[in-house]
């Protein structure tokens, strides 16, 4: 029994995490009808920005592998998630400026490349700075295992899960409730439409791609405790949210939170069969939903109305 | 053109070559080529450069070898193949090196092992462990790559003899990860594992970047394993054991020497880092010559666990000179006899060396030479139990 429940556990923790990036690539997509193909770069970038902040706010030096577990300590962790999150969010900004716009909306899949582009950009400057060793990151919640009954976890596992939880959820109200959201929605509908409504598209655009990019940097600092950070631990993460988020259905927000978690679950449970056929079972998963739900388990298929 | 001008010509070309070759006959060139600066692994191939540049100090001290000094060119390959390849060309043919050091990843090596092959220009291997690299191109052909390291092979039969001769031990597991490396490791294991008749009652895999391997400890635990053998890089082995502890379920943990990386050690944090057993040529029970040398190193060392890899190159580069100096040459074939017949015993770091190659054995290090090694308070120390006591050298055979 305990084995089962170690498995939804570990799957669940892990979920959480695919379904935070996931998130990220459905609002670019729903806005802008783009994505940010640089979303592994910004993971790895943002968990840098954070171990940087740790080390900065608590004047400890890190050893070349580690960052002390003082560092992380009370309010340091927290800020370090902001503020990612927020140079993330002003990256964001930069390669919609610079990578994006120039090409949304127009025809041929340019954006793809340049975002790409980006990413290689990103990391090209990150590896200048801090160097290719991966670095261990401290969690603030400490190391100990939690026994669930019977089950263990780590803090750092339930604390990624239930930041997953409470971002997803705000962002969900605000979606839905707010007049930004609104606003996000109807430029998703139509730019032009949205734009004769006196909606400011452009701006609504940018805020997009800062949110998602600023997402996908808080992620960074999260993951980080568990995976330890590096600038090639982006990637391996983007690759499983972008699969989670078809599977759930690209401009469905809440489908991609379902699918990050059903993906996670399943990579764990596929581990108590036969681990080396994780990847395989997850790809034919995804080959089945394009086949016969292509609009995702949980999207719904666009209706032209002309 | 007048033959008086001509014959002028040549006595002044003539001298000039006269004067190029006597320039260089003064130096003998080393080539160290490796990753110095990209990989995680950077560090063990900068600890390398440092002990051949010890080795050359103390060699030119004592006058050098055939009356020359020797010198080291140094080309860093970013860990990339091609680079690597592209090293080895220049380090042969531009800079006309004698023999090459290096390099820092077993791959790399693999991609450019039939170049010192074709030059005839012996290269000896001071870090990487894959198996293959000093295997001959075919059964009987001239083999050119030497080694002073540790080989994979060798450490699986040492976790083989161990699991074999531990009472306790009743059922195997294997564990290793989804890369080359993994696989390579595990074909070994099942080899070895077969030819000592030990049969694995659970063989389980995990990624590289995997955060949670406790489904496979799971099926592990229910298996019964009480014993797992593990082949993977430092920081997944970090991941293992973290898992273990989730679990609750700690068998005995022998793995590859990769756990003596400080990104195991950091991963896996103080505590569970003592978990496995693995086998390493160098622990903090250094002898008094691998002291006196980590004592001269220690200030320019950024980690000082790649100690070893500055001893074994420190040694290589002691063998290429005795091989040189038997020669009473620096051409290849006949550097190539020497190195498979050395006379003189080399006082080496990691230990005296009595004809430590032959035709058929290009590894100056084997089994016996490896040591039981865990982490205990952050430092890498001599491990011994019962286990290891009772081993003998025929426990090791391959």
């Amino acid at each position: 029994m305990d084995v089962y429940l170690q498995t939804l556990l570990s799957g669940l923790a892990i979920g959480g995490v695919y379904a935070l990036i996931a998130l990220g690539f459905s609002i670019t997509f729903t806005t802008t009808k783009t994505l940010n193909f640089a979303q592994g770069e910004f993971i790895a970038f943002g968990a840098f920005i954070g171990v940087t902040m740790l080390l900065l706010l608590s004047g400890l030096a890190s050893t070349t592998t580690a960052v002390p577990s003082e560092a992380a300590s009370a309010w340091r962790y927290p800020a370090a998630v902001i503020g990612a999150g927020a140079v993330a969010g002003l990256m964001g900004i930069l390669i919609f400026l610079l990578a994006v716009r120039p090409f949304a909306g127009k025809g041929g899949m340019n954006w793809v490349m340049s975002t790409l582009g980006f990413g290689v950009m990103l990391q090209s400057i990150g590896l200048a700075v801090w160097g290719p060793a991966p670095v261990m990151v401290p969690s603030p919640l400490g190391d100990d295992v939690l026994r669930i009954a019977g089950a263990g976890v780590r803090p750092q596992e339930l604390l990624v899960l239930a930041c997953a939880i409470l971002i997803m959820a705000a962002l969900d109200l605000v979606m839905r409730r707010s007049r930004i959201g609104k606003a996000m929605m109807a430029v998703a509908h139509s730019p032009q439409t949205a734009s004769l409504m006196g909606i400011n598209v452009s701006l609504v655009m940018i805020g997009a791609f800062a949110l998602s990019s600023g997402l996908a940097g808080v992620a960074g600092v999260l993951i980080a405790p568990i995976a330890s950070a590096s600038l090639f631990m982006g990637m391996g993460f983007a690759l499983k949210a972008f699969s989670a988020a078809i599977i759930g259905g690209l401009n469905n927000p809440r489908g991609c939170i379902y699918g990050g978690f059903i993906l996670g679950v399943l990579e764990s449970a596929v581990g108590l069969w036969q681990a080396q056929w994780r990847e395989i079972v997850v790809f034919v998963l995804i080959i089945l939903v394009l086949a016969f739900r292509p609009a995702g388990l949980f999207g719904q298929a666009a209706v032209d109305k002309v | 053109m007048t033959p008086k001008h001509t014959a002028v010509k040549a006595a002044l070309l003539g001298s000039a070559l006269a004067m190029s070759s006597a320039a260089y006959a003064q130096e003998i060139k080393i080539g160290f080529n490796g990753d110095l600066s990209a990989s995680p692994s950077a560090q063990s191939g900068q600890a390398g450069v440092l002990g051949i540049q010890a080795a050359i100090e103390d060699i030119n001290a004592a006058g050098g070898v055939l009356g020359r000094k020797l010198t080291l060119v140094v080309r860093d390959d970013l860990s990339q193949p091609p680079k690597s390849i592209q090293n080895m060309s220049d380090l042969i043919d531009n800079e006309k090196v004698v023999a090459v050091l290096g390099p820092t990843n077993s791959g790399n090596a693999l991609a450019w092992k039939h170049i010192p092959n074709q030059k005839k220009n012996p290269s000896i291997g001071c870090i990487g462990s894959a198996t293959d690299i000093t295997k001959p191109a075919s059964a009987n052909a001239e083999n050119y790559m030497y080694r002073v390291s540790m080989v994979d092979r060798a450490q699986v039969a040492g976790l083989i003899a161990y699991t074999k001769n531990n009472p306790i031990t009743k059922n195997v597991g294997f564990l290793v990860e989804t890369t080359g490396y993994g696989q390579g490791g595990l074909k070994d294991l099942q080899e070895l594992a077969e030819a000592k008749s030990l049969k694995p009652v659970a063989t389980e895999k995990f990624g590289v970047n995997d955060t949670d391997m406790t489904s496979q400890l799971n099926k592990l635990k229910s298996a019964g394993v009480d014993t797992v053998l593990v082949w993977a890089q430092g920081t997944p082995i970090g991941q293992l054991v973290r898992s273990m502890e989730k679990i609750n379920y700690f068998p005995v943990t022998l793995t590859s020497w990769s756990s003596d990386n400080a990104s195991f050690f950091d991963t896996a944090g103080k505590t569970l880092a003592e978990k496995p057993i693995f086998m390493r040529t160098i622990t903090e029970d250094r002898t008094p010559k691998q002291q006196q040398l980590y004592d001269r190193l220690a200030p320019k060392m950024a980690s000082k666990s790649a100690f070893s890899f500055a001893a074994h190159c420190y040694d290589a580069l002691m063998i290429t000179a005795a091989a040189i100096k038997q020669a009473g040459s620096t051409e290849g074939p006949k550097m190539r006899e020497a190195f498979d017949n050395l006379q003189a015993p080399v006082e080496g770091i990691m230990k005296t060396y009595y004809k430590p190659f032959s035709a058929t054995e290009h590894e100056a290090l084997t089994a016996a030479d490896y040591r039981w090694t865990r982490w205990k308070d952050g430092k890498l120390v001599t491990y011994t139990d019962d286990v290891v006591k009772a081993l003998k050298p025929a426990d090791f055979t391959q």
